[in-house]
């Protein structure tokens, strides 16, 4: 069991993907705290979006246990899915459907209906700077519109734990400044996130604690400046993101 | 059980929004099945009545100006089937120039008798009368030698692309009169005998009418009788062909939702995946049921319009209203379950479609199941478009109402739910969480 602290906790995680020769994740080991932003780092192919994708219960482990606040996604799969918010990496919205239309469904999908619903939307829509598009069909948004729409659809239903993979990848400066100071501040209003990225300076600003990974293996886990401090030679979170990673490119 | 209606209906409103926004493809799923019912009607209804209202050119070339030569082609002038054509041109025809016209393909079909063939038969039935009599009678027919001969003959030149139908019309029609003229040459070789023998005289009148008559009626277990035609078999065929299609759009929009993140965003959230699944049966259920009626509407007011028969759907309106429910909970079925198991938007628009298009061939769409082979027509009962358009025939041809359709209605609902039952089971266990 986990302890209140701990809110998300994955114990000995490993996924192999049939005919793959290698495990994806691989003994991976990890605690995030209530009310914390915490980054899981890497290269591309290192695992990140397979562990996402196993505590948002989009895929089975191969072994190991993850629990969210105490709960297994697997014995408990509704119970766990109506805490939590996902948001994709790719954007998981209907081209032919409006922005209100879009976020209606999906705000219906976690059971919300009626005016209540309506509010959020259109409270949502405001915080975005999004209203006065709302009734436009989403496939003539612009990327950054799109990444803002895509945000608010995983986070109507006001969850405790938001995921997020790659959130602010392809966007104009002004939209990736709106979603993470969104990010804070939900996070300040007592949303735990923990969210994937390849931007080292962005999430050296914004998270509490970050992990690296990389072949599915842990290799730091940390505060960030405590982690840079500790290793030798490195200034910044790319510094070290290089030095536990390589300076090798990756597919 | 909250959250699943809400998420059905969600669902089925989002998918009902997307099927009217995509307005090419929409139109395709009507103005397709509207155009299939319209030609492939037109073409059989034209095919159906080449030999009945558009007489059949035939050259002839009678060389017997006897009793045999005119009945023939008396016969055939009169026939509603037959236009003879016995000049070109001012010209009586020659061999040579029938045999060339109908191998230069401009008749099918050319027609001679030959010369001498009344007397040839003649000859042929006092000889074998001869055989029957007894020897004091043999010179009842004078001293004349009678010896036997060959049978008269008729040539019959076809073009090599006539159709076996056209071939078999004509054969059989020369067969008919042939049969006529040998009974009235039998007769008139017979009056003779008796004349000579017993010395009475034979009256013809009567003689020759009709002995049996064939009465042609379809098959009905009461007083509703639908006459079968090209719209009443063409309709149904071509409409279940179309709603099958519907396999198409549902399957690429399963895909793209797939490739586009959606549907993994919806695994995320909470609530049965049946309850999306069901939402988009309803929307393409809804597509499928105005498939239908438009080609109700087309059967029945439309075809009349451009000179073809009017549908009759029969008289089982609740029978017709389930069956075309069934069907299209049938259809949406499969292109769940194609869209499910497919990989690409290739692969199901590919896969989708040969199925749907093999599925119709066995099912007897384009050839009639009678006329397949054995083994084809246990094959057939496989297709879940033969239990369609069995369904459909019942109704329209065979007065059948709910109760005598069960089978077909079962079937179909068994396959439906198969289809969706697969479907579900292969979404929530293909990936299951920790």
């Amino acid at each position: 069991m986990t302890n209140k602290k701990d809110f998300i906790e994955i114990r000995g995680l490993i996924k192999r993907y049939p005919q793959a020769e290698v495990n994806a994740v691989d003994h991976l080991d990890l605690s995030i705290a209530q009310g914390e932003i915490f980054g899981l780092l890497g290269p591309n192919g290192a695992g990140k979006t397979t562990t996402l994708s196993i505590l948002c219960g989009l895929i089975s482990a191969t072994a190991g246990s993850v629990f969210i606040d105490g709960l297994s996604m697997k014995s408990h799969p509704d119970q766990v899915k109506q805490f939590i918010g996902v948001v994709p990496q790719e954007i998981a919205l209907f081209d032919k459907l409006t922005a209100i239309e879009n976020l209606l469904y999906f705000g219906q999908m976690y059971g919300l209906t009626g005016k209540s619903l309506k509010d959020i939307v259109e409270n949502y829509l405001l915080r975005f700077g999004l209203t006065d598009r709302k009734n436009h069909r989403i496939g003539n948004f612009s990327g950054g519109m799109k990444r803002r729409i895509n945000l608010i659809a995983g986070i109507l239903h006001q969850p405790k734990i938001l995921f997020l993979d790659e959130p602010t990848v392809g966007i104009d400066v002004h939209s990736r400044n709106v979603i993470l100071e969104f990010l804070r501040e939900i996070n300040q209003q007592g949303t735990t996130i923990l969210y994937t990225s390849h931007h080292m300076n962005e999430a050296e600003n914004l998270c509490s604690r970050i992990a690296v990974i990389d072949y599915g293996k842990l290799m730091a886990v940390g505060i960030p400046a405590v982690l840079i401090r500790s290793h030798a030679g490195c200034e910044n979170l790319e510094d070290l993101f290089l030095q536990l990673t390589g300076r090798k490119l990756r597919d | 059980m909250w959250l699943f209606l809400i998420k059905y209906i969600a669902s089925t409103y989002k998918e009902t929004l997307l099927l009217i926004r995509d307005r090419a493809g929409l139109s395709m799923l009507f103005i397709m099945p509207t155009a299939l019912v319209l030609i492939m009607t037109m073409l059989q209804d034209s095919t159906f009545k080449v030999l009945e209202e558009k007489k059949l050119s035939v050259l002839v070339l009678n060389q017997d100006a006897d009793t045999f030569g005119i009945n023939i082609v008396d016969g055939l002038k009169q026939s509603k089937f037959f236009h003879v054509i016995d000049s070109l041109k001012g010209k009586v025809l020659a061999e040579s120039a029938l045999r060339e016209q109908v191998a230069a393909g401009n008749f099918q079909i050319g027609i001679m008798i030959r010369p001498n063939a009344s007397q040839t038969i003649r000859e042929n039935i006092k000889y074998r009368m001869l055989q029957q009599l007894p020897e004091e009678q043999s010179g009842i027919f004078g001293s004349d030698p009678v010896s036997p001969s060959q049978p008269a003959s008729i040539d019959v030149f076809f073009d090599p692309v006539t159709k076996n139908s056209f071939k078999q019309a004509i054969i059989s029609a020369l067969q008919e009169y042939s049969s006529m003229v040998e009974a009235k040459v039998l007769f008139g070789v017979y009056s003779r005998v008796f004349e000579d023998m017993l010395d009475i005289k034979l009256k013809k009148q009567g003689v020759f009418s009709r002995l049996v008559n064939i009465n042609e009626q379809y098959a009905a277990t009461d007083q509703h009788v639908a006459i079968p035609n090209s719209v009443q078999h063409n309709v149904p065929a071509w409409a279940v062909f179309a709603m099958f299609f519907v396999v198409i759009p549902l399957a690429g929009n399963l895909i793209k939702e797939r490739e586009s993140g959606v549907s993994l965003r919806l695994r995320t959230m909470p609530g049965s995946d049946l309850a999306i699944i069901m939402g988009k049966v309803t929307a393409y259920f809804m597509v499928i049921i105005l498939q239908a009626l438009l080609m109700l509407v087309i059967g029945i007011y439309l075809l009349p319009l451009l000179g073809l028969p009017q549908l009759d759907p029969g008289h089982h309106y609740l029978a017709l209203f389930v069956l075309t429910a069934t069907i299209a909970l049938a259809a949406t079925g499969y292109g769940i379950l194609v869209g499910t198991m497919a990989g690409t938007l290739e692969q199901s628009s590919i896969f989708g479609s040969i199925s749907v298009v093999i599925l119709a061939a066995i099912g007897g769409v384009w050839v009639p199941v009678f006329m397949m082979s054995d083994v084809m027509q246990v094959v057939t009962k496989l297709s879940p478009l033969n239990w369609s358009l069995n369904g459909y025939y019942d109704i329209f041809l065979r007065n059948a109402g709910l109760m005598d359709i069960l089978p077909n209605l079962t079937a179909l609902f068994l396959f439906f739910v198969t289809c969706v039952s697969v479907s579900w089971w292969v979404n929530t266990h293909k990936n299951q969480p920790v």
